[in-house]
């Protein structure tokens, strides 16, 4: 396991892709930082740095499904799963060793992101304005996030021998599970009630009426535990101050386990070429 | 002779196909054992197996004596290999060089020193900054090998080294195979179906045919068939055999009216010499086989002219 990690990061330095997501975080952090600079002169806003350390969550999947299925579809299109299993790696290993090295890649794309954003944002916008545990607290579980967003991409590289067959898989599996998130947050949003306006004699009348698109508690509960389970709507729900904190972890670590456990079960019976 | 890889009724079967048909084969240390066979033989399904990408469907392998059934022990007699399935396992975005650290770090070699030395015997090492990539496809072949040699295996598995190449390249590899198979002591399975190119190299034959090994034989006894020979029909063979031995004759019983005469003879003054002993055979035909026309007849196809 050591020696494929070994040869995993060597082989990561020497990514070009690696060093382009490298630059992407820091161009994106700077890139935010400036848009919200001219805001902040231009309508005389507060600017919560935390807010902008967070906003990377909400876009990482995206980056994640790129980096990842392009990264670990090079093993297959090189031929590097087939030299790594004939010189006497254990299939569970290199499994393993490509999930945490695609992990790592993505945490550190996300610290770096935050990094850059706190050299550059407090000394333009001020402090953070959340406690340092809250702080602590929200990163940590977006962390875990990154971790199940892996887990998952993971799974599709290794099972899909195609690179550019798992980049499709992967992109798409993406916006799909931000539909899916984007649809229950409409529906989580609808009010009870609306206003319904009508005219009589000439004249505008405004009554509260029965919104017909209110969800019955059940469906709520279907989209609440829909955007809490998927990474997508975990990220939105910790980036706005997500109230269910503790317990997003807990289905990313789920994920995790269970994309995971799959991944290797397929992957050791996989017949390779 | 220790056997460094054996199969036994190795058999894979892909839905209704059957890739492998009970495949036995047997490489001994210090082969070069050539596994010949047309496309779709069941070669590169066999080196697959054999090097753990695929399971077979029934029958079992041992390398080094160990089971494929028996776990880690078989994972273990892998790291004393080093193959190239298809095509060369090669960062296309890296150099040779950062090809070779990759895989000197996959195989835990403990320095890099030996790096040097690999690409001087490929032949790779004034490359310098240029991407496998654009390398040719006989250079690629050649950074594939010298990959393949990184943890300095006892045995290596080339499957269709040669395909594609120019006539320089194939001369380079057969050279470097040659070169580590005696500098070296590496014992070499190598696939291929170009017939001539392996007769050059090997030591070993196994032919292979719609999934089963039809034929082993050594290079010796496969170049004795090749041999110019006179096959004749007789009604007393044992009179005909004492003639040959007394006379050193090489020769092979074929069954009890037929002998084959290796060598080559002035037909005239063969029938002469015999007749001045009384012998006379019914019949007296002069040939010569060709490694084409003797992988045909084994997989019954048709004499090649």
């Amino acid at each position: 396991m050591i020696k494929l990690l070994n040869a995993g990061f060597t082989r990561l330095r020497k990514n070009k892709l690696f060093w382009l997501l490298t630059l992407f975080s820091i161009v994106l952090a700077l890139f935010m930082i400036y848009f919200r600079y001219n805001d902040m002169k231009a309508y005389e806003d507060t600017v919560a740095v935390e807010q902008l350390m967070f906003n990377y969550s909400t876009i990482i999947g995206i980056v994640m499904s790129i980096f990842t299925s392009l990264f670990l579809g090079v093993e297959y299109s090189d031929g590097a799963i087939r030299n790594k299993i004939s010189i006497g790696h254990k299939r569970v290993n290199i499994y393993l060793s490509n999930f945490i090295v695609t992990t790592i890649t993505s945490l550190f794309s996300f610290i770096l992101f935050i990094i850059v954003v706190a050299i550059v944002g407090i000394p333009l916008f001020g402090g953070i304005t959340i406690s340092f545990s809250q702080l602590l607290m929200t990163l940590g579980c977006m962390f875990v996030t990154v971790i199940a967003y892996s887990s998952i991409f993971t799974f599709i590289a290794m099972m899909i021998s195609n690179k550019t067959i798992t980049a499709i898989v992967s992109i798409m599996f993406t916006f799909g599970l931000m539909m899916i998130t984007l649809t229950c947050f409409n529906i989580l949003n609808e009010q009870e009630y609306v206003d319904e306006y009508t005219m009589i004699n000439g004249k505008m009348e405004v009554r509260e009426v029965k919104n017909p698109k209110y969800p019955s508690e059940e469906k709520k509960k279907v989209c609440q535990t829909l955007v809490d389970i998927n990474p997508v709507g975990q990220m939105i729900q910790l980036a706005e101050g997500a109230a269910n904190i503790k317990v997003l972890p807990i289905y990313s670590l789920g994920i995790v386990v269970i994309f995971t456990g799959v991944g290797l079960v397929l992957f050791k019976k996989k017949e390779l070429k | 002779m220790e056997i460094i890889l054996e199969t036994n009724n190795l058999e894979k079967k892909y839905k209704d196909f059957r890739a492998l048909n009970y495949a036995n084969i047997h490489v001994e240390k210090g082969a070069i054992y050539g596994l010949i066979g047309k496309n779709g033989a069941g070669k590169t399904t066999l080196i697959r197996i054999i090097c753990g990408l695929q399971e077979p469907t029934s029958g079992s392998y041992t390398i080094y004596g160990k089971d494929n059934n028996s776990g880690s022990d078989i994972i273990r007699a892998r790291k004393r290999m080093g193959a190239i399935i298809e095509t060369p396992s090669i960062y296309g975005e890296m150099t040779a060089r950062d090809n070779l650290i990759e895989q000197y770090k996959l195989v835990g070699m403990p320095s890099m020193d030996g790096i040097n030395e690999l690409l001087k015997l490929v032949g790779l090492d004034n490359t310098g900054k240029k991407k496998a990539k654009n390398f040719s496809l006989g250079m690629k072949q050649r950074l594939g090998i010298a990959i393949s040699l990184a943890n300095n295996p006892d045995f290596l598995i080339l499957d269709e080294p040669i395909n594609g190449l120019d006539p320089q390249g194939i001369v380079e590899i057969r050279e470097l195979i040659l070169k580590l198979n005696k500098e070296r002591q590496i014992t070499i399975l190598i696939s291929s179906h170009y017939l001539d190119e392996l007769s050059k190299i090997a030591t070993h034959y196994g032919f292979l045919d719609n999934g089963s090994i039809i034929k082993e034989i050594s290079s010796e006894e496969l170049m004795k068939k090749m041999e110019h020979k006179l096959e004749l029909k007789v009604s007393n063979p044992k009179d005909f055999v004492k003639y040959f031995e007394e006379n050193k004759i090489s020769y092979e019983v074929m069954d009890n009216k037929t002998i084959s005469v290796y060598g080559k003879y002035n037909l005239s003054k063969f029938i002469n010499d015999l007749s001045k002993e009384n012998l006379v055979p019914d019949e007296i035909h002069e040939q010569e086989e060709t490694l084409e026309n003797y992988y045909m007849n084994l997989i019954g196809g048709e004499k090649v002219d």
